[in-house]
C-alpha cells in the first residue's frame, strides 16, 4: 500500500470516524492511556502530595498537611545527615509507601492508628529494632487525624474538615465576646443586688465576708447601719428587664455549640446540609432567633457601656426585624454549609442553587463534579462540557459579589489557603470540585484523572475572590495551572526508539488526550500501528494552531501507550476535535479574564503602537526635509530668559502685631492656665472654652489690679493698657509700673 | 469585637463632653503652678477626643502632679510612690479598652520609681505618660530631685547639690523598646497640646517630658526661656509637630527632625540649652506587650479566685502530715 493510500484510510476516519481497512485499530482505554501517564501506574509507589492528613486540632501549620510534607519533617529531625541516617529513612518511606498502600486497598483511621498498624507490619518482616525506631519516629509527628487520599469522598471530607476549621474560630471568637458580655451584665446585677436592700441582710453581707473572719463581725449591726445609706436609684425596672432578657437570650443561643465543658441547653443547630433546599428552609426557620440574638447582643453591648438611651433605643429596637439584619450581622453566626452528592447535582431540591448564591446568604456550597464527559441532554451527540455541572463556578463568577473556586481533587492541598479565605469570606462561596472520573470509565486512578483534567484545560482552576480587591486583576486568579499563559500544558517526555535512541520533547497535554482516558469516547480514536505512521499526521495541539488549509491536509493525532509501553499515535475524528477547539475556546475566555491575551488591552497596543510609529515617521519626515533645506538663519532668538517669576516669597505679611491701644488686653493664646490672675480679680479675669485667660470685664477691677496680674502673671502675657478711672489713686505710679508690659 | 448593629447605633447616638465634663475640683496646686496648665491641655484633650469620662483613667504616683487624677472627673487611681507604671499597666492588661494616663513626676517616676520606668518602657503598652519635671520636690517642701540642678540648695542639699541631673529623655531613649519620647514646655499651650495629643494617638508608650514651672521652691528656674523665645528649639517634621504660623513667627529657632532618626534624636535630647519642644523619636511599629499576651480575656470571680490559691499555695508551709495527705 503505497503513503496516499494509507493517508486516505487515515483521512476518512478523521472525517467520518468509520475505521476502513485494517490498518486502523480501535482503542481500548482499558489498555491504551496517553503516554505522559506511562510512568504513573502505580502511585502507592510515587511520593506526592496525598494522602492527606486532616489535622484533629488546627496547628500553626494549618488544618491540613501532606504524609509526605509529615514525613519529611520527621526525617528532618531525627535522622543524621549522611550515612547514619540512611537507614532510618529507609524504614520510615518504607512505612509512607505502605500507608499508601493501606488507603488505596480501603483502609481508613487516622495517622496515628494507621502508622501503628503499618509500622507493625513492617517489623514483623524485620528485625525487632524496626519496630522501636518506626514508633519513635510515629511520636515525633508534629500533626494526627484522619488520613485520607484522593477518593471520590475526598472533595466533602476536605471541604466539610476546612470548613470546621473555620467555624471552630469563629465559634471561638463569638464566645469569648458573648462570655465577656454575659459576665458585664451579670456584674451590673450582682452590684445592683449587693446595694439594694436584701444584698444588706446580714445573712448576705455574712456571705460576702467570707468564712474566716465570718465570727468577727455583728452583722446584724453591720446590716442596720448600711441599710441606712442604701442609694435611692436601684437599678431601673425597665432596665434591668432588659438585662435579664439579654442574658436569656445569650444563654439560650443554639447557634454556635457551646464550649466543651460548659453546660449545654438545647442542642445546638446544624449548619450542614446535604441539598439547598433545606438549608434554605433552616436558615428561614432560624430567621427570627437569629433577630433576637444579634438584637440581644446590641443590647447587652448598650447596657454594658451604660449607653442604652431609653428615648432614642427603645423605638428602634422594637421596629428591628429580619429586614435590619445586614451581611455583618450574619457573620456572627456559623456558615451553613452544602455539600451536594456528585449524583445530586442536577436534583429538583438543588434547582435554587443560583438563587441562593446571589441572594448573598452565609451558605458555603460545595459542588462536585465526576464526569466531564458526559453528552448534552438534549441528544444531539454533541459533547456537552458538563454544562450541568462543570460550567457551574463560570456561571457562578458572573453573578459576582461572592466567592468561587473551581478545581480538581488533586490540587486541593495545593489550595488549601484559598479553600479557607473562601470558608471565611463574608456571603456566599461556591466550590466546584472534579473528584475524578469514576473508576469504571478507565482504569485511571481518580489523582491522575483529576490532574489530567485541569492539565487539558477541561476543568481548568480558578478562584474569584469578590472580596480580594476593588478590580478584577485582584480578584481573578488562573495561577493554579499549569503554564497559564499558554494554550495547552507542555510536558517533557522521553521515549526509546526502534534504534533504542533517546527521542525527548515536549508534549502538550491536550484535552483530546483527556477524553482518550474514558472508555466511552474510545469510537472518536484509531490507533496507528508504527510502520503507518506518515508525515501528514500532526499532533493534535498543532493541527489546532494550524490554517484552515493546511488542518485539512493533516490527521491529528495524540500519543498514547499501551499496557507494555508501546509507544502508539492515536488518531482523533474530527467531532472530538472539535470538542477540543471548543474547550481551547474557554479556556481562552478565562485566560482573557485573567489578564492573559487580553484582546482589549492587544487591540489597544495595536492602536498606540501604530500610532506612535505614524508620529515617529512624522517626526523623521520633517527631520529629513529640515536637513534637505538650505540652512536657515541660525540666529536663533536666544530663548527669553525670563526671570523665573521669582514668586514673591511672601514673606508673610509681618506678623500683624495688636496695634498699641489704651484697652487693657491678653495674649490668650499663650495662656498656660496658671489661675494667677483669676485669683487677683476673678470677675475681672476668666477662662474661655479652652480654659485661657481674657479680660471679662475691665470694668469689673481697678487699674491696680490690671497692673498687679500683669506683674504676677509669669508669662508675661498681660497687658494693662492705659487707666480708664482718672481718678484712681496713685495713676503715676501704676503707669510706671505698666510701662514694660504695655 | 462589637455587634455591626451597636457600632451604628453608638455613632448615631455619640455623646458630646465639653470640657467641664473632665474638671474634677479645684486644683490645689500652688498660684502659677506649671501643672495647671498641663490639666488644662489634657481636659482640652479629652474633650476634643470626645473621650468617654467612664473610659478614661488617670494613674499616678506620689508628689505635686499625682494629685493630678483628683481634679479629672474621670476614673483615677492615686498611688503609691514610685509605683504608677505597674499600676497602670495592670489597668491596661485587665482593660485594654480603656485609656490609661500616666502622671508621675521627677521624684516620682526618675528615683523611686526608676525600675519600673524603665521596664514600663521596654513592655511598651498603650499608655499615655505625662512626666512632670519641675526640678524639685514640692510636696515634701523643697528636697533636691534627681533632676535638680547642679549646685540647688535644698532642705536636703544645704551646700547645694553635687550631682550633675539625670535627663529623663536620654534614658527613656535608651532602653530596648522604645516608641515614643517627646519634650514640651508647660508655658507653650499650643504646643503642649499638640505634643499631648500626639502622645495620645501613638499606640504604645508615649513618654513627654514636660519642662514644668515651680514659682515656690525654683521661682527663676526658666525665666531666661520664658522670656527670651530663641532659647527654645522647635522640633517640626511631617510626622511630628507643625506648628501654627503665628507661633512660628515668634519661635523661630526650628529645626527639622524627622522622628524616626534615633541617633539624631539622642543627640537633640541631650541638649539643654536651647530647650528642644517637639517629638524626638516615633516608632509606630514596636509591638505592645497587651497585645504579645493577648489582654483583655474575661475573667470569672471563680477564675479569680482559683488563680490567687494558686499564688497563695506556693508560699503556704503545710505541716508535713497534711503535705503528705495533699500529694496522696
Amino acid at each position: 500500500m503505497d503513503m496516499a493510500a494509507k493517508f486516505q484510510d487515515q483521512l476518512v476516519f478523521h472525517m467520518t470516524g468509520r475505521r476502513t481497512g485494517d490498518e486502523l485499530s480501535a482503542l481500548d482505554a482499558k489498555t491504551m492511556r496517553p503516554a505522559l501517564f506511562a510512568g504513573y501506574r502505580d502511585l502507592t509507589r510515587l511520593r506526592h502530595d496525598f494522602p492527606l492528613v486532616l489535622a484533629g486540632d488546627a496547628t500553626a501549620d494549618g488544618y491540613c498537611a501532606s504524609l509526605s510534607v509529615l514525613v519529611n519533617q520527621v526525617l528532618e529531625s531525627l535522622a543524621p545527615r549522611g550515612i547514619e541516617g540512611e537507614r532510618l529513612r529507609k524504614h520510615v518511606l518504607r512505612l509512607e509507601r505502605e500507608l499508601r498502600a493501606m488507603l488505596a486497598s480501603g483502609t481508613e483511621g487516622t495517622l496515628s492508628d494507621l502508622w501503628a498498624v503499618a509500622a507493625e507490619k513492617l517489623a514483623s518482616a524485620a528485625d525487632e529494632s524496626v519496630s522501636k525506631v518506626l514508633a519513635l519516629a510515629g511520636s515525633t509527628l508534629k500533626i494526627d487525624g484522619d488520613l485520607v487520599d484522593c477518593d471520590e469522598r475526598l472533595p466533602a471530607r476536605f471541604m466539610i474538615h476546612a470548613w470546621r476549621h473555620v467555624q471552630a474560630q469563629k465559634a471561638a471568637l463569638f464566645h469569648g465576646h458573648l462570655d465577656n458580655l454575659q459576665r458585664k451584665l451579670s456584674d451590673i446585677l450582682r452590684a445592683a443586688y449587693a446595694h439594694s436592700e436584701a444584698g444588706q441582710q446580714p445573712e448576705a453581707l455574712r456571705a460576702s465576708v467570707g468564712g474566716m473572719h465570718a465570727g468577727d463581725f455583728d452583722f446584724g449591726a453591720m446590716s442596720r447601719l448600711v441599710v441606712r445609706n442604701v442609694p435611692k436609684d436601684e437599678l431601673p425596672a425597665a432596665r434591668r428587664r432588659r438585662i435579664e432578657g439579654s442574658l436569656a437570650v445569650l444563654k439560650a443561643q443554639r447557634f454556635h455549640a457551646p464550649r466543651l465543658g460548659s453546660a449545654g441547653g438545647d442542642a445546638p443547630y446544624e449548619f450542614l446540609f446535604d441539598n439547598i433546599a433545606s438549608a434554605v428552609a433552616a436558615y428561614r426557620e432560624r430567621l427570627a432567633q437569629a433577630v433576637e440574638l444579634v438584637k440581644a447582643i446590641a443590647i447587652a453591648e448598650l447596657e454594658a457601656r451604660n449607653g442604652y438611651d431609653e428615648a432614642d433605643h427603645d423605638p428602634f429596637f422594637d421596629a428591628y426585624n429580619e429586614r435590619s439584619l445586614t451581611a455583618d450581622d450574619l457573620a456572627l453566626f456559623p456558615d451553613y454549609l452544602v455539600c451536594i452528592p456528585a449524583d445530586r447535582n442536577g436534583a429538583p431540591e438543588n434547582a435554587g442553587l443560583m438563587d441562593t448564591l446571589s441572594s448573598g446568604l452565609p451558605v458555603k456550597v460545595v459542588v462536585q463534579v465526576t464526569d466531564l464527559l458526559e453528552e448534552a441532554s438534549l441528544g444531539t451527540g454533541h459533547f456537552a462540557f458538563g454544562v450541568r455541572s462543570a460550567r457551574l463556578a463560570t456561571t457562578a463568577m458572573g453573578l459576582g459579589g461572592m466567592f468561587v473556586l473551581q478545581a480538581a481533587s488533586s490540587s486541593l492541598y495545593r489550595l488549601r489557603n484559598r479553600v479557607e479565605n473562601g470558608m471565611g469570606c463574608r456571603g456566599p462561596a461556591l466550590f466546584s470540585v472534579f473528584a475524578g472520573a469514576p473508576a469504571a470509565a478507565g482504569e485511571i486512578p481518580r489523582y491522575l484523572s483529576a490532574a489530567a483534567a485541569m492539565e487539558a484545560r477541561a476543568f481548568p482552576a480558578f478562584v474569584y475572590d469578590a472580596a480580594g480587591g476593588d478590580n478584577w486583576a485582584t480578584r481573578f486568579s488562573l495561577d493554579h495551572n499549569r503554564n497559564p499563559d499558554m494554550d495547552w500544558a507542555l510536558e517533557p517526555f522521553e521515549y526509546a526508539d526502534e534504534a533504542m535512541q533517546r527521542v525527548s520533547g515536549k508534549v502538550a497535554f491536550t484535552y483530546a488526550d483527556f477524553a482518550m482516558c474514558d472508555q466511552r469516547n474510545a469510537e472518536h480514536f484509531a490507533v496507528v500501528p508504527r510502520d503507518r505512521w506518515t508525515a501528514a499526521m500532526i499532533p493534535a495541539g498543532e493541527w489546532l494552531a494550524a490554517s484552515e488549509r493546511e488542518a485539512a491536509e493533516r490527521v491529528p493525532y495524540v500519543l498514547a501507550v499501551d499496557a507494555q509501553d508501546v509507544l502508539h499515535r492515536v488518531i482523533v475524528d474530527s467531532r472530538m476535535m472539535q470538542a477540543t477547539r471548543r474547550c481551547l475556546l474557554l479556556w481562552h475566555r478565562l485566560q482573557e479574564h485573567g489578564g492573559i491575551h487580553d484582546s482589549h488591552a492587544e487591540r489597544l497596543l495595536t492602536r498606540e503602537r501604530a500610532a506612535w510609529e505614524a508620529q515617529k515617521n512624522e517626526e523623521l519626515d520633517a527631520l529629513r526635509k529640515s536637513v534637505a533645506a538650505p540652512a536657515a538663519a541660525d540666529a536663533a532668538a536666544p530663548a527669553s530668559a525670563e526671570a523665573s517669576a521669582a514668586p514673591a516669597a511672601a514673606d508673610a505679611a509681618a506678623p500683624e502685631e495688636k496695634p498699641p491701644s489704651d484697652d487693657p488686653w491678653i495674649e490668650t493664646a499663650r495662656c498656660p492656665s496658671c489661675n494667677e490672675c483669676q485669683l487677683i480679680n476673678p470677675e475681672m479675669f476668666g477662662y474661655n472654652d479652652n480654659k485661657q485667660a481674657f479680660i471679662k470685664d475691665v470694668n469689673a477691677g481697678t487699674y491696680r489690679q490690671l497692673v498687679e496680674a500683669a506683674e504676677t502673671c509669669q508669662v508675661a502675657i498681660i497687658h494693662p493698657g492705659k487707666p480708664r478711672n482718672p481718678n484712681e489713686p496713685g495713676l503715676d505710679e501704676l503707669m510706671k509700673r505698666a510701662e514694660a508690659f504695655n | 469585637m462589637v455587634n455591626p448593629l451597636t457600632q451604628c447605633i453608638i455613632k448615631l447616638h455619640e455623646e458630646q463632653h465639653d470640657l467641664e465634663d473632665y474638671q474634677g475640683g479645684v486644683p490645689r496646686w500652688c498660684n502659677g503652678c506649671g501643672d495647671n496648665a498641663i490639666l488644662a491641655a489634657v481636659q482640652k484633650l479629652c474633650r476634643d477626643e470626645n473621650l468617654a469620662p467612664e473610659k478614661t483613667v488617670f494613674v499616678s504616683g506620689i508628689g505635686c502632679s499625682s494629685r493630678f487624677p483628683h481634679y479629672m472627673k474621670t476614673y483615677g487611681f492615686h498611688g503609691i510612690h514610685g509605683r504608677a507604671f505597674p499600676i497602670a499597666e495592670g489597668v491596661k492588661f485587665a482593660r485594654p479598652d480603656l485609656h490609661v494616663f500616666v502622671n508621675t513626676g521627677d521624684g516620682d517616676c526618675c528615683s523611686i520609681g526608676a525600675a519600673h520606668w524603665i521596664h514600663a518602657i521596654r513592655y511598651n503598652m498603650n499608655v499615655t505618660v505625662i512626666l512632670h519635671d519641675n526640678h524639685v520636690y514640692g510636696l515634701t517642701k523643697k528636697q533636691a530631685s534627681p533632676t535638680s540642678p547642679a549646685g540647688f540648695k535644698s532642705n536636703t542639699t544645704p551646700r547645694g547639690s553635687l550631682l550633675l541631673p539625670l535627663n529623663p529623655l536620654t534614658v527613656t531613649l535608651g532602653v530596648q523598646n522604645v516608641s515614643f519620647v517627646a519634650q514640651a514646655v508647660d508655658w507653650i499651650p499650643e504646643l503642649l497640646y499638640d505634643i499631648v495629643s500626639k502622645a495620645f494617638h501613638h499606640r504604645g508608650f508615649s513618654f513627654i517630658r514636660i519642662m514644668q514651672r515651680c514659682p515656690e521652691f525654683l521661682p527663676k528656674m526658666f525665666e531666661p526661656w520664658l522670656h527670651d523665645p530663641g532659647k527654645t528649639l522647635l522640633l517640626t517634621h511631617p510626622d511630628g509637630l507643625q506648628p501654627s504660623a503665628d507661633l512660628g513667627r515668634i519661635y523661630k529657632n526650628q529645626l527639622e527632625h524627622d522622628p524616626l532618626d534615633m541617633n539624631r534624636a539622642r543627640e537633640i535630647a541631650s541638649v539643654e540649652d536651647p530647650i528642644p519642644v517637639g517629638i524626638l523619636y516615633q516608632n509606630p511599629d514596636v509591638p505592645c506587650y497587651e497585645d504579645l499576651r493577648g489582654a483583655g480575656k474575661p475573667r470569672t470571680a471563680d477564675g479569680i479566685r482559683k488563680g490567687l490559691d494558686a499564688e497563695f499555695d506556693k508560699f503556704t508551709i503545710w505541716p508535713d502530715d497534711e503535705s503528705q495527705q495533699r500529694a496522696a
